[in-house]
């Protein structure tokens, strides 16, 4: 036996073993799907972004929003990074024109200096300046330029800054088109030098102010060979044109290092990216590309393009052609030429292609690579990602519905069940997973920014990713299956620390109201109470002393602790009300009244606990005294049709042996002793069941009104021959007419009969027998009849009255003389039962009984 | 010769039966149970029926019960419950008298043979005569002067005579003694007198086979007195 349920028992841990672990696979599969969900979306937000090569370094370009059958070409990147090269080719265009001659670098290029400075804005009619060769302007720029504080007498100023100036003076022919033509004109054919002098004698200066004047060192001379001072006669002059060699030099400088990476950048072995710009200044026309010129004309370089490029711009802003097969707009392209108006006459074309097939590796390349393992499966991706959603739902849905319960297969009924971490406080653990949420939301936020500008390597980011979803999982699997668990346990409050804190205080403060002695129970509240009182209203009046809403708070919190108090006061009341009104009823005779217990505490609590008690073991007791009594009736009735059925055949025989005719006397005497026992057997026997039934309760009352005179002169007529045997004389006295009682008319009989029979068993021969009938007016406002018979015993009386109304009490102890014994109990109870009352009185020899009945007045 | 079936499981009760009635002139059968009553009674031709209620195999109740099926002839129960409502019970499903144990012998008798002839002879009365009063066995001719019960001839007194004509007339009907009194005797009553109530107890003693359990004469205590309607 105990093998066997040892056996069971081992199988159901088994069962039970199994089970846990279907639901850890569960919920490690639930970790799995999330963690592979988090990777998906890595993978579509890391292919969400190229990063391609510019000349600015990486850049990274979003492809969010793209449609799903975009093409790269149609694509806002595609579009972005061709702006940009357009942009680049544009101001490399100026560049050319600025370094170059016939497409390649010069540094013999002559270069004036003011006119390059005031690129931006034109220059003047007549202007000082000085040319330099190209690569001197550069290699000085690079190498900087050096001041020399030097003190000058006026003297020394004279000579230094000379009594002439270089002027040059613009050929206006040249000038037909604005900077950009002048500048890009052959400056050498259009530059007259003169020799202005005197001026400063012809004004009246004969001598120079001494000067401190900061001299800028000539590192290279100017292609004439001179310094910067031999062009000009003042320091105003002086000064602008150093500042305009230094700006120019700078410029070229930076230009410089520009153009070096935009032709390695924009070379065709580098880019896909082909261009063609030509620009016509006059009668001369310049062509910049990076494919190679031969003798070509600008037609064909434009055809040959087309015939590499799927993709370009065309814009010819002096023919207002614009053509594309691209997202740019002209627009776009105007206002990037605008930036570098002195560079562009009107007479341009611009021409820029992006080569098909992306052959060189650059942005373009990448961008498309990017593009074109991201795009196409970017729904796939998404798809995916929401199917293991969903499924990731479902797991959650199941496992919160499984979760915290277990099949007890041995009781056949699930129990909760929990895990240790769900014993900690409710808020801890509250806290403990919204700190959680916060820390992760943070390391998430700080590790997004790390990983959309770091450049790690994409296996170390998904992994990092991964560890990190990983992480966010099992923490809010803990957290949310911990709080699923304590909701199905309904432990949620019952483990809060509010709720633990809450019930020490309940049992503190009960433990002190039930040990505490009743003078402490009630001073200690009532001296609180007042203390409270005065302190709130000194506090009160303070308040309203120095003004403010705080004496309204103050007033208000007063009331609602006074009102507390009033109501527990109130409450306690009720509850001695209900206590009381329950004593009440139940001493009326309510025994199955009780006393609702709801919401009493204390004192008020026990004490209708013990009323309750009390009512209820009243109830038990008369329920069982009453069923012993009905027992004790339904058993002597039994008893009673046992002993009738012996007893016919008694009578019977006896009755037929009298008509034997027996002869002899002394039989003929035992004969008459047997017929006369039997009979009282009999009647015994019926007087038995009745007593016991009217003491039981068992009777049911047929109510009448009854004429008490009637019934009287009835019974007299019925005794009167019996009374006659026995020479007993009725003295009848009744009031005129009639006398109504309530009562049942057979009952009142036998109460009557039973007391008549009493008196000619018991009455003295020849004496009276006094009925008298009077009416009486008690105490209550209802009037009563009583009926009074008097009689005189012929046995002296030695009973007390009170035992002769008992059962089986009769005047003569020696039990001799006919009667059960019952005749008086029975008339009492019958009495009683009809609301009437019975009393019997003996003085002497005299034996009276009283009925008084309440009266039913007429009508 | 009239045949009475006995039916009690006490056979000493039904033989002290059988002796009475035989003296009586009757042919007495004899059964013990329910089930033995009903089976004589459909093979023997018997006038009356005598059964206790308390009996094995099949009671008295059912047994009338089922008797009453098919036969109409006179039943009386014997019984030891003497309660009220056994009686009414009793009466209730076709029953014709109700004596209760122990009974007094010539009581049983006198019953049987009121009995007998309510059954056989109530079909032979002439009730189209006007001075004819009739309750139940009860007759009185207000022409002869003769009150008969169950045909037996009784002697009355002319005031008892008077006082039962007046019931009868008026049958259902309660009289008080004052009421009797001023009928009979033309005059005002006087209050507490019991002449009227002596003279009931004479007649009932001589119309009633048992003047404690009055079957015609009814006292209805402290109202009146009354013949029970038929």
């Amino acid at each position: 036996m105990e093998n066997q349920s040892n056996q069971q028992n081992a199988t159901e841990k088994g069962k039970k073993h199994k089970r846990g672990a279907g639901l850890k696979l569960l919920h490690l599969l639930q970790h799995i799907l999330f963690v592979t969900a988090v990777l998906l979306l890595v993978v579509v937000l890391n292919r969400s972004y190229v990063v391609v090569d510019t000349l600015r370094g990486a850049q990274a370009y979003e492809l969010t929003g793209v449609e799903e059958n975009e093409t790269f070409e149609d694509s806002e990147v595609f579009n972005t990074l061709l702006g940009n090269s357009i942009s680049d080719i544009i101001c490399f265009g100026t560049i050319r024109g600025q370094l170059e001659t016939d497409s390649e670098f010069d540094g013999g290029k002559k270069v004036d200096v003011t006119a390059f400075a005031g690129r931006y804005n034109g220059v003047m009619s007549e202007y000082i300046t000085a040319e330099y060769y190209l690569e001197d302007l550069i290699k000085w720029a690079q190498a900087g330029f050096d001041y020399e504080r030097v003190y000058m007498s006026g003297e020394d100023v004279d000579r230094f800054l000379s009594r002439k100036r270089t002027v040059t003076k613009v050929n206006l022919d040249d000038y037909s088109g604005g900077t950009v033509s002048y500048l890009n004109t052959d400056l050498s054919s259009s530059v007259t030098v003169e020799d202005v002098s005197g001026n400063f004698l012809e004004e009246g200066m004969t001598d120079r102010d001494p000067a401190d004047a900061n001299v800028m060192n000539n590192r290279y001379h100017t292609v004439e060979g001179k310094n910067i001072e031999d062009y000009v006669s003042t320091w105003e002059e002086y000064y602008e044109l150093c500042g305009n060699v230094k700006k120019a030099a700078e410029d070229l400088s930076t230009n410089y290092n520009e153009y070096i990476k935009y032709k390695d950048y924009y070379d065709l072995g580098n880019s896909n990216v082909v261009y063609v710009i030509s620009r016509t200044i006059g009668n001369k026309t310049q062509i910049f590309s990076n494919m190679e010129i031969g003798s070509e004309k600008l037609s064909e370089l434009k055809k040959e393009l087309l015939e590499q490029c799927d993709r370009y711009v065309y814009y010819d802003p002096f023919n207002m052609q614009y053509d594309t097969n691209t997202l740019i707009e002209e627009s776009t392209l105007r206002y990037i030429l605008n930036g570098y108006e002195y560079s562009y006459p009107d007479n341009t074309q611009i021409m820029i292609g992006v080569r098909s097939g992306y052959g060189t590796k650059d942005c373009f390349y990448q961008a498309n690579a990017g593009f074109g393992s991201f795009v196409p499966y970017i729904w796939q991706y998404l798809l995916c990602a929401l199917v293991l959603g969903g499924v990731y739902l479902f797991l959650l849905a199941l496992l919160t519905i499984k979760e915290g319960t277990v099949y007890r297969k041995n009781i056949g009924e699930r129990r909760h069940r929990l895990h240790p971490e769900d014993h900690i406080p409710t808020e801890i653990m509250l806290l403990a997973g919204i700190a959680s949420a916060f820390l992760l939301a943070y390391v998430g936020k700080r590790g997004l920014d790390w990983w959309l500008w770091n450049s790690a390597e994409n296996e170390v980011k998904v992994i990092l990713a991964g560890i990190f979803a990983l992480v966010v999982s099992v923490l809010f699997s803990i957290f949310y299956y911990s709080f699923v668990r304590r909701i199905k346990a309904g432990r949620i409050w019952k483990d809060s620390l509010l709720y633990r804190l809450g019930q020490s205080v309940k049992k503190g403060v009960a433990y002190v109201y039930d040990c505490s002695a009743v003078i402490l129970r009630v001073w200690i509240p009532y001296i609180l109470l007042i203390l409270l009182n005065l302190g709130g209203g000194l506090v009160i009046g303070n308040l309203v002393y120095n003004g403010g809403k705080a004496a309204f708070l103050g007033c208000a919190l007063l009331l609602m602790a006074d009102g507390a108090a009033g109501y527990i006061l109130y409450r306690s009341a009720l509850a001695k009300q209900l206590i009381l009104e329950g004593i009440e009823l139940i001493k009326n005779g309510n025994l199955t009244h009780k006393v609702g217990e709801e919401g009493m505490h204390g004192d008020d609590l026990l004490l209708a606990r013990a009323v309750n008690s009390i009512g209820e073991s009243v109830r038990t007791a008369v329920e069982t005294s009453m069923k012993d009594e009905r027992l004790k009736a339904d058993l002597i009735t039994n008893v009673s049709h046992d002993i009738k059925t012996p007893l016919t055949s008694i009578i019977n025989y006896v009755d037929l042996i009298k008509r034997e005719n027996v002869q002899e006397p002394k039989v003929r005497e035992y004969i008459e002793i047997l017929d006369a026992k039997s009979q009282r057997l009999k009647q015994l026997t019926d007087d038995l069941v009745e007593a016991s039934k009217i003491s039981s309760g068992n009777i049911v009352l047929q109510w009448e009104k009854i004429n008490l005179v009637e019934l009287l002169n009835q019974t007299i007529g019925e005794f009167s021959e019996k009374f006659e045997e026995k020479a007993l004389y009725p003295v009848w006295n009744a009031p005129k007419g009639s006398v109504y009682i309530e009562a049942d008319s057979r009952r009142i009989w036998r109460v009557i009969e039973n007391l008549f029979n009493n008196i000619y068993k018991y009455a003295l021969s020849g004496t009276r027998v006094y009925i008298d009938l009077e009416k009486i007016q008690a105490e209550g406002t209802v009037s009563q009849i009583r009926l009074s018979i008097k009689n005189i015993s012929a046995q002296p009386l030695k009973v007390n009255p009170e035992e002769l109304a008992e059962r089986f009490i009769r005047g003569d102890e020696s039990r001799t003389t006919e009667g059960s014994g019952l005749g008086l109990s029975i008339a009492k109870n019958l009495t009683q039962a009809m609301k009437g009352k019975f009393e019997i009185f003996m003085d002497g020899d005299l034996f009276k009984v009283n009925l008084t009945f309440p009266l039913l007045e007429e009508g | 010769m009239t045949n009475i079936l006995v039916c009690d499981d006490d056979k000493e009760i039904v033989d002290a039966i059988e002796i009475y009635l035989n003296q009586e002139g009757y042919q007495v059968h004899k059964a013990y149970d329910g089930e033995q009553a009903v089976s004589m009674l459909k093979e023997l031709n018997i006038q009356l029926l005598i059964i206790d209620i308390m009996m094995p195999k099949l009671d008295g109740i059912r047994a009338t019960l089922k008797i009453r099926e098919y036969s109409s002839i006179p039943i009386i129960f014997l019984s030891a419950k003497s309660e009220d409502a056994d009686k009414i019970l009793g009466l209730n499903i076709g029953a014709d008298d109700y004596v209760t144990k122990p009974f007094n012998p010539l009581e049983l008798v006198a019953r049987v043979k009121s009995n007998l002839r309510r059954y056989t002879q109530l079909g032979n009365l002439n009730v189209e005569n006007n001075a004819l009063f009739q309750a139940g066995g009860l007759c009185i001719n207000d022409d002869t002067k003769e009150v008969t019960v169950d045909g037996e001839n009784v002697k009355l007194t002319p005031i008892e005579y008077n006082i039962l004509l007046l019931l009868v007339k008026n049958q259902g009907k309660v009289f008080s003694i004052d009421q009797i009194y001023e009928n009979i005797w033309n005059e005002e009553a006087i209050g507490a007198d019991n002449t009227v109530a002596v003279h009931i107890r004479h007649i009932r003693e001589k119309i009633e086979i048992n003047p404690k359990e009055p079957r015609y004469l009814k006292v209805v205590w402290g109202v009146g007195y009354k013949i029970e309607k038929q």
